[in-house]
């Protein structure tokens, strides 16, 4: 290979004829493509030194085989100019600026002089546009009368000529201007007036745009298709050009006849609409080609457009080659930083190895075991061995394989494909990929059965859950991706989120409710039962036990959590079950536990719920991932999931449907509450009925009234949810996972066990339906609490019909919303992303995009990497004090 | 007290969980396929010097009936075909269509043949289909699984569902408020139906209070007054009286009426025809205008056109005047509904209304393929007549007649699901994953609604749903409220016979707008 080359600028031009005639490596003269034989027309469109599409034979040009020949192109002679449609609106500006007889731009001197660069400044030279030049002008070097042109869609252009008639009055009459004409009248143009004008005429004469010579693409652009029986389907671009060619050729023909001029002009307006349907089938004003069946043909621009083009389809983004994907399941195992793969993408996937000397011999026992791997106990093989002259050989087990003697034949600088095994690294993605942590590195570990393992704290990054959800892996191939992968994209060094600065990882539903369960009040553990708890951590020395009684010792439950702990942590903060009380009494006795005191690393006081270990909160793994770095945090992490599990196993937890019953007592409380509720929505509707109903400022009487019935409803409601949060305490499941923050909230609770609430359509009670009525079942004009969908009952004692119904009402509005926020917010992100994309933060800390245009002079105005910030301000003051002083600031 | 157990059973059971597919296709084979056969009854060609005094040459036909389904095998052989060998040998479960044509020649009329026409797809367990009216026991027997519910086809092997469609109501005042150019503007709107032709004609009032009617073929819009002009409503008078009585319309009424220019029947045809053909000759104007205000402005009220009846006939003219006035009339109460918006006196309609849907079942679906395969079947007979006839052959119906025009016209949509009217996914592939599917996927509607917008309105459950559509069952995703289920006590009624009813309503006192 030749040394790698920078690239310096890229240019763009229009082909000049003489361009394609030395590219070109066949005329093509024929229309047909295949003879009888099968073989193609010599000097027709699939002329074999235009390349090889078939396996098996070789490219005339470069004599090269069917995957390598890049293929060739030829030209076709246009027996007349055709315009190329792409460029109508230059041919346009141009006819428009310069003189029909002189070609010269219809500006006089000192008018140029105006648009000229600055003596000093060469770059501030302006191109002049198509407004600057004043209509009807004379041109001022041949003084020509010059005429409007217009342009008629798709390719035709027309000057309406103003003459003098006989009669002596002023005819306007319209001339077309043929291609020919065209062409002429570009041609004349000088180079300098180009230039002004802002075109290279070095690479882009304006007379190419009129195209006399059409190059013919490669057969490799337009392949064939095998159909199944038997036949050969032609590419839609083939089909195209069989249409030009003939037509090119009857025009060829009729031109030597000497055949009339309308038939000329009509074989050329139907040469000029092969063309330009043949670059661009969509163009407004003109009929698409079809084929037979009636489908638009897809032509060159339907190949670079959209979605599926070439360069959103097959550049921006494409399939490749080492990628896996399945199902995933949970597995809480693992550690955050790796993945469970199954044992047979395990097997198909590789890693390319260079033999050297110091591992000739390794790499020896690689490929004798070869690629068959049966169980996870098996040693990891070898599938492919590449020679350096680049030949692929292919290691095939078994008695009958060549596994022995392609062992022998191994020598530095080739190239193994080894098997993936344990500690591997991969990169591992979920789709929609919103943010950078949807991608993230992990080590391998090889395991049974058919999905990705992955453990549940490292979910929220990637959005994912279990419910039938499937990721993608990638394997990187060379040793540069492999450390890439591993230094900067892996789990740990995403912990936290570029977005607020805090831990994006973390304990989620059972991790916060074990650990709840765990650390709040104080509690007492046996020795078995403080090593049942600490069983899966890194715990290595048992500390000094917390009392001991009746010669038993007693560790605290504080004392398990704060074995996590690295020694230097200093917190003091509220948690997340903290009840807001008045006066808050977290200095002398907090009844619920929830001042959070950690001092050196020891837990003084309070619980650790969500506001310390949860995903997005997770104040303790954010100080901790600041003091020690990422290692320990992810050690930490690791740590806390496997402690909060083995709390919850200790305690059990479960959730049945006599968790949401209450007492006589209550139901009966209930009831009142919502009887009194209703009875005085009665009132209001009564007071308003009456007209004594007092409107809001700025409100009319019916919304004013809506109001005041929601909020009554709705306190009704949270009456309710009081009364059954009083009758539960911490042994219900729920309230547990309430508190904690681990999932759910006390509406919930209320919703379950107290009532329901009312339902609502964009912000308002269930209006639609019936004239003057929701549903037939109500009078009409019933206003009450049940006729517009408030429903009284729980969960647990059950809807009625109409209850039931406002509720899929309320519900539905729910699904409706979320499936059409998706769509959206992903339009919007897409735009975001490519406004976005080229910014960099450049090595003097301003951010920059292309061509060194400076957006901010400092990033984000103040130079901080969030990522690396504390919640988004560049120094944690509150965390240093903590740590110096040892006590709440 | 009823047990409500053998109730509810009758609604789960077999035969009644795909009930209205199979009515609304008996339905159709029985009387609106012989309907749609009426409406063209005639089959024009434009022969001329046939036989000794230059007769014209026509086709009558009479009456259709459908035999049971068949299949003819390679040696010419004729069975029986029943659904299970159709599913196997990859055949299409169809029955011969069998019509009686009469061939005129001017006043020699020849003797009444019966060809089959072509081959219509029967739904498994409808009346055409040789399943019904077979035990559990016969069925089992033809290799049929018992608790199937039938209502779809076999088309080339496979089973096809016809998906209910679910539209707005045509021939009904809709009123709704529009932007234009940032204002906000009155609206009423008619989707208007007549023989699978469905035009849109929309009425607006602008701020200036100007009305303008504009529908399909025409570019733009027409001013309210001269086009009732143009319809025969000559007068003030007339116009005002078609349109409100009321004073507040009155005041909008001057307006409008100061703003018109036609003041004769006569300046409102040549307005019209202005508009639709620009350039054109007068002559071709009016010609053009008549044809356009006839078939295209209000197709629904030409009922009263006897259908045999086309322009260029004798009777024809006497008839389109009157129909002519009723659609001015209508277009009165359209303007009329649009003023009432404007003063409040009349709210928006609310499109998600059921009253507002109507739906389109299997048989309404069947019916307008084929009208339109009829349609084409009857130009290719005149075609082939024509061509006979310039070859001095014998005319006869049976050569005449080539039967795979309309079948392959009939099967084609219903294997691919682009159905006539350029939808797509009319007919889908039954979703045989379970029995449960299998109901779900007969009981389905869809919305023609796009699935890429938003549509809130149109995606929420809609409290006239009860009872009707299931309120759970509907897709997560785009189509989350576009596509719904039949609710388990759901009764559809079909259509009446509007002849019937308008006897009715004649018979108590009513003021006819039509001379009769």
């Amino acid at each position: 290979m030749t040394s790698p080359k920078r690239i310096g600028k890229i240019e763009f031009g229009i082909l000049s004829p003489k361009a394609i005639r030395d590219m070109s490596v066949c005329k093509v003269i024929w229309p047909d493509t295949y003879d009888d034989d099968g073989f193609p027309y010599p000097k027709g469109l699939m002329d074999p030194s235009l390349g090889v599409i078939d396996p098996g034979l070789r490219c005339k040009t470069c004599g090269q085989k069917q995957g390598d020949c890049p293929g060739h192109f030829g030209h076709i002679d246009l027996a007349k100019p055709v315009i190329h449609v792409g460029y109508t609106r230059l041919i346009r500006k141009l006819l428009r600026v310069t003189c029909r007889d002189c070609g010269r731009l219809l500006l006089d001197k000192e008018e140029i002089e105006r648009f000229s660069a600055l003596e000093d400044d060469p770059y501030s030279a302006e191109t002049i546009g198509e407004k600057d030049i004043k209509k009807e002008r004379i041109c001022p070097y041949c003084g020509d009368q010059q005429f409007k042109i217009n342009f008629e869609k798709p390719t035709s252009f027309v000057e309406i000529v103003t003459e003098m008639g006989e009669d002596g009055k002023v005819h306007k009459s319209e001339r077309k201007l043929t291609s020919a004409d065209i062409r002429e009248r570009l041609e004349k143009i000088p180079d300098d007036d180009l230039r002004l004008l802002g075109i290279d005429p070095e690479v882009a004469r304006p007379e190419w745009t009129v195209l006399t010579v059409l190059p013919v693409p490669p057969v490799t652009v337009r392949p064939s298709i095998i159909l199944e029986n038997g036949q050969r389907s032609e590419d839609d671009l083939t089909h195209k050009l069989v249409d030009i060619i003939r037509i090119n050729q009857r025009f060829k023909e009729n031109q030597d006849a000497g055949a009339p001029q309308l038939i000329i002009e009509d074989l050329w307006e139907l040469l000029q609409y092969h063309v330009t349907t043949y670059l661009d089938n969509e163009v407004a004003g003109c009929p698409p080609a079809r084929h037979r069946s009636g489908r638009p043909l897809k032509t060159l621009s339907q190949r670079l457009k959209g979605k599926d083009g070439r360069f959103r389809g097959s550049l921006s983004g494409k399939r490749v080659n080492f990628s896996a994907r399945t199902v995933i399941s949970p597995d809480p195992n693992l550690s955050i930083g790796e993945v469970g793969i199954p044992l047979a993408i395990a097997n198909e996937m590789s890693v390319p190895v260079r033999v050297t000397k110091q591992n000739l011999e390794d790499m020896r026992v690689l490929i004798r075991i070869g690629p068959h791997r049966p169980t996870l106990r098996d040693p990891c093989g070898a599938n492919y061995v590449n020679r350096p002259d680049g030949r692929r050989i292919r290691l095939i087990a078994g008695e009958e394989g060549n596994c022995d003697t392609v062992a022998e034949m191994i020598e530095p600088g080739w190239k193994i494909d080894r098997q993936l095994r344990d500690g591997d690294i991969v990169l591992f993605n979920r789709q929609p990929s919103l943010h950078r942590m949807s991608i993230m590195s992990h080590h391998i570990k090889v395991m049974n059965g058919r999905t990705f393992r992955l453990n549940p704290a490292v979910c929220p990054p990637y959005n994912a859950d279990f419910d039938g959800d499937e990721m993608n892996l990638h394997v990187p191939q060379t040793e540069e991706a492999r450390a890439e992968a591993e230094l900067l994209v892996a789990v740990q060094e995403n912990i936290l989120s570029p977005r607020f600065g805090g831990p994006i990882i973390g304990g989620l539903h059972d991790h916060i409710s074990g650990i709840f369960l765990l650390t709040n009040q104080l509690k007492w553990y046996t020795k078995s039962e403080f090593l049942y708890l600490l069983k899966y951590t890194e715990m290595e020395h048992l500390p000094e036990p917390g009392k001991v009684e009746n010669g038993i010792p007693y560790w605290s439950n504080k004392q398990a959590f704060s074995m996590i702990l690295p020694k230097d942590v200093n917190m003091f903060y509220k948690a997340t079950c903290c009840r807001n009380c008045d006066p808050c009494t977290k200095n002398t006795f907090c009844p619920n536990d929830a001042f959070v005191r950690i001092v050196d690393g020891e837990l003084i006081s309070g619980t650790i719920d969500k506001k310390s270990v949860g995903a997005m909160d997770g104040a303790i793994l954010n100080r901790i991932i600041r003091l020690h770095g990422t290692q320990r945090a992810k050690e930490y992490i690791d740590d806390l999931t496997k402690l909060s599990i083995r709390a919850i196993m200790l305690y059990g937890f479960s959730y049945g449907i006599n968790d949401t019953d209450l007492g006589k007592e209550e139901y009966k409380q209930i009831r009142d509450v919502l009887d009194t509720a209703e009875r005085d929505v009665a009132n209001r509707i009564n007071i308003f009925e009456q007209g004594h109903l007092e409107p809001m400022p700025g409100r009319t009487p019916e919304e004013t009234l809506e109001m005041q019935v929601m909020k009554e409803l709705g306190k009704a409601r949270d009456r309710t949810g009081d009364i059954a949060s009083r009758h539960l305490g911490f042994e219900n499941s729920a309230v547990v996972m309430a508190v904690s923050g681990a999932r759910g909230s006390m509406l919930n609770i209320a919703q379950m066990a107290g009532c329901i609430g009312q339902q609502a359509v964009r912000g308002e009670r269930i209006v639609r339906g019936y004239e003057d009525r929701t549903l037939p079942h109500f009078k009409r004009g019933d206003k009450g609490a049940d006729a517009h969908g408030f429903v009284r009952n729980s969960y647990k004692s059950g809807l009625n019909p109409t209850e039931f119904f406002f509720h899929a009402i309320g519900g539905r509005e729910g699904l409706v919303d979320t499936a059409v926020r998706t769509s959206q917010s992903g339009y919007l992100q897409r735009r975001m992303i490519n406004a976005l994309q080229d910014l960099k933060v450049a090595y003097d800390g301003t951010v920059r995009s292309t061509g060194g245009k400076i957006i901010q002079f400092v990033y984000g105005e103040d130079g901080t990497d969030p990522a690396k910030s504390a919640s988004g301000l560049p120094v944690d003051v509150k965390g240093i004090a903590e740590s110096v002083l040892k006590e709440e600031i | 007290m009823i047990d409500r157990s053998v109730l509810s059973g009758a609604y789960f059971s077999q035969e009644h969980v795909a009930r209205h597919q199979l009515d609304s296709y008996n339905n159709f084979v029985q009387f609106n396929l012989q309907k749609v056969v009426d409406e063209q009854r005639i089959v024009e060609t434009e022969i001329v010097n046939r036989g000794k005094n230059q007769e014209a040459v026509w086709v009558e036909l009479g009456k259709i009936r459908v035999e049971k389904p068949i299949v003819r095998e390679a040696d010419g052989s004729q069975s029986k075909l029943y659904p299970a060998e159709a599913r196997l040998r990859n055949l299409s479960y169809a029955a011969p269509m069998i019509l009686e044509m009469t061939l005129h020649q001017g006043d020699k009329v020849y003797p009444v043949q019966e060809t089959t026409i072509g081959q219509l797809p029967v739904m498994i367990g409808s009346q055409v289909c040789n399943l019904c009216g077979l035990s559990q026991q016969e069925r089992t027997e033809q290799g049929e699984d018992p608790s199937d519910p039938g209502g779809y086809f076999i088309v080339n092997g496979t089973e096809r569902v016809l998906m209910t469609l679910e539209d707005l109501a045509s021939n009904k005042i809709m009123t709704e408020f529009t932007e234009r150019y940032n204002e906000q503007i009155h609206v009423s709107k008619v989707f208007s139906q007549f023989r699978g032709y469905r035009a849109l004609v929309v009425v607006e009032k602008n701020k200036k209070n100007l009305l303008d009617v504009s529908f399909p073929s025409v570019a733009g819009h027409l001013r309210f007054a001269d086009l009732m002009r143009a319809l025969g409503l000559e007068s003030d008078e007339e116009i005002v009286s078609a349109v409100s009585l009321s004073e507040d319309v009155l005041t909008y009424m001057m307006q409008n009426l100061e703003e018109s220019e036609c003041a004769t029947v006569e300046e409102g045809v040549m307005y019209v025809g202005k508009k639709l053909a620009p350039n054109q000759t007068k002559d071709y104007q009016r010609k053009r205008a008549e044809f356009v205000l006839d078939s295209y402005l209000l197709p629904h009220l030409n009922y009263a056109i006897p259908g045999s009846l086309k322009p260029g006939d004798e009777g024809y003219e006497v008839y389109a005047k009157d129909v002519r006035i009723a659609k001015a009339e209508f277009l009165g109460r359209m303007a009329e509904a649009c003023f009432d918006l404007a003063l409040n006196k009349r709210r928006i309609d609310d499109k998600d209304h059921y009253s507002n849907k109507r739906l389109k079942l299997a048989g309404d679906l069947m019916e307008d393929l084929f009208r339109i395969s009829l349609n084409r079947l009857t130009r290719d007979v005149k075609y082939q007549l024509e061509r006979a006839s310039m070859r001095h052959r014998e005319l006869a119906i049976g050569t005449v007649v080539r039967a795979d025009v309309l079948t392959e016209r009939l099967i084609h949509p219903l294997a691919t699901g682009n159905w006539v009217g350029g939808r797509t996914g009319v007919s889908q592939l039954m979703d045989r994953v379970d029995h449960m599917s299998v109901i779900s996927h007969l009981r389905r509607v869809i919305s023609p609604l796009s699935r890429s917008q938003p549509h809130f309105e149109a995606r929420d459950l809609h409290p006239t749903q009860w009872g009707r559509i299931c309120p759970s069952e509907t897709p997560e995703g785009p189509n989350c409220g576009l596509v719904k289920n039949f609710a388990q006590l759901v009764e559809i009624s079909k259509g009446t016979d509007e002849d019937q009813v308008l006897r009715i309503i004649q018979g108590m006192k009513i003021q006819p707008i039509r001379s009769e």
